[in-house]
């Protein structure tokens, strides 16, 4: 869920943007293309159209259902928008290391995951 | 067998009838805290269709003032009896 | 004792309350997302006041609280898609299968009397 805890900031262009202890947004609001390529160097990854086309796939998922998917929903929501080549958790793997969930919400700036590790 | 475990009375609330609708026809079910007071004769009624299959916790009707004030057709059981309850059956379901 | 039937699934969530009158209903849907992010089969069971739930048109509370209408619709993307309710209680409500928003399975009393025993784990909201 979304924290409300201001744990430290990140600049972006001459702007600060408040962080959670996690690193996720405080305010949902504050999210950029550019905010996400700050995160995204942070995370070392290099944000490249595949990277765009699943943030755009979860920041619809947050809008439709108010909730950051776990990781098989989120497979499924890929698989649908973008075809089965990419609804495969190895796609996501790839492309967010670690918790694919997790890094992918937290760069398209959405509360971490409720329902997941 | 399932055991299901009922803690309110019903003079308070109908939740009993979602466990009575949801039993088979093995299940047995247990009556404990506020539960027991469906064992007092005027509210047993309402565990008709259970016949047989009806508990109550004893710790808890003596809590009440009510162990000596069950139906006869209550089991009445101690905690030990709540423990072998729970063995016997595959699994509890909770109604609250 | 008879045989345990085939199950039907790993988990019966059974949602008794609306939305917006207290947080058992988003509790139940929580524990149900949480077992199938996880890769249950997971079964929900609509009885009494919580087949509101699943009423059409709901609506943020006065208060601006947050309603489980979005939680619901996301159901399937857990693949959470076995709904079941209560036909009783349907019709206590005065409502029918399409005053719903989710295709659901309208259980008669005998299907009622043997979910329990068809999954594996019952929890009751």
């Amino acid at each position: 869920m979304a924290s409300t805890t201001i744990d430290h900031y990140l600049r972006v262009g001459g702007n600060e943007v408040a962080l959670d202890p996690e690193g996720y947004l405080v305010e949902l609001s504050d999210w950029s293309p550019a905010v996400a390529e700050c995160l995204a160097e942070q995370e070392g990854i290099a944000l490249t159209p595949e990277h765009w086309e699943v943030i755009g796939v979860l920041r619809a998922f947050y809008a439709r259902y108010e909730q950051a998917p776990a990781m098989r929903p989120l497979v499924k929501a890929v698989g649908r928008e973008l075809g089965p080549e990419k609804g495969r958790s190895i796609h996501l793997m790839r492309l967010f290391p670690g918790s694919p969930a997790k890094v992918s919400a937290r760069l398209a700036g959405l509360p971490k995951p409720a329902n997941c590790l | 067998m399932l055991l299901h475990i009922l803690n309110r009375s019903p003079l308070s609330s109908l939740v009993y009838r979602q466990a009575i609708a949801t039993m088979g026809t093995e299940d047995r079910l247990l009556l404990i805290e506020d539960g027991v007071q469906g064992a007092l004769p005027t509210l047993v009624r309402h565990f008709e269709a259970l016949e047989g299959r009806l508990f109550a916790l004893r710790e808890d009707l003596v809590a009440r003032g009510l162990a000596g004030k069950c139906d006869a057709s209550v089991q009445v059981v101690d905690v030990d009896g709540f423990v072998e309850l729970t063995e016997e059956a595959e699994r509890t379901v909770s109604w609250y | 004792m008879t045989d345990v039937p085939p199950y039907h699934g790993d988990l019966l969530v059974i949602l008794r309350h609306g939305p917006h009158g207290s947080s058992l209903l988003r509790e139940g849907l929580d524990a149900a997302l949480v077992a199938a992010a996880f890769g249950r089969d997971v079964s929900l069971l609509f009885m009494g006041e919580g087949i509101s739930a699943l009423v059409r048109d709901q609506q943020v509370g006065p208060l601006g609280q947050k309603g489980t209408a979005a939680t619901l619709q996301m159901l399937e993307m857990y693949d959470i898609d076995r709904l079941l309710v209560d036909g009783e209680g349907l019709a206590g409500l005065g409502l029918a299968p399409r005053d719903l928003m989710l295709p659901v399975e309208v259980l008669d009393s005998s299907a009622m009397a043997v979910q329990p025993k068809v999954h594996r784990l019952v929890l009751t909201f």
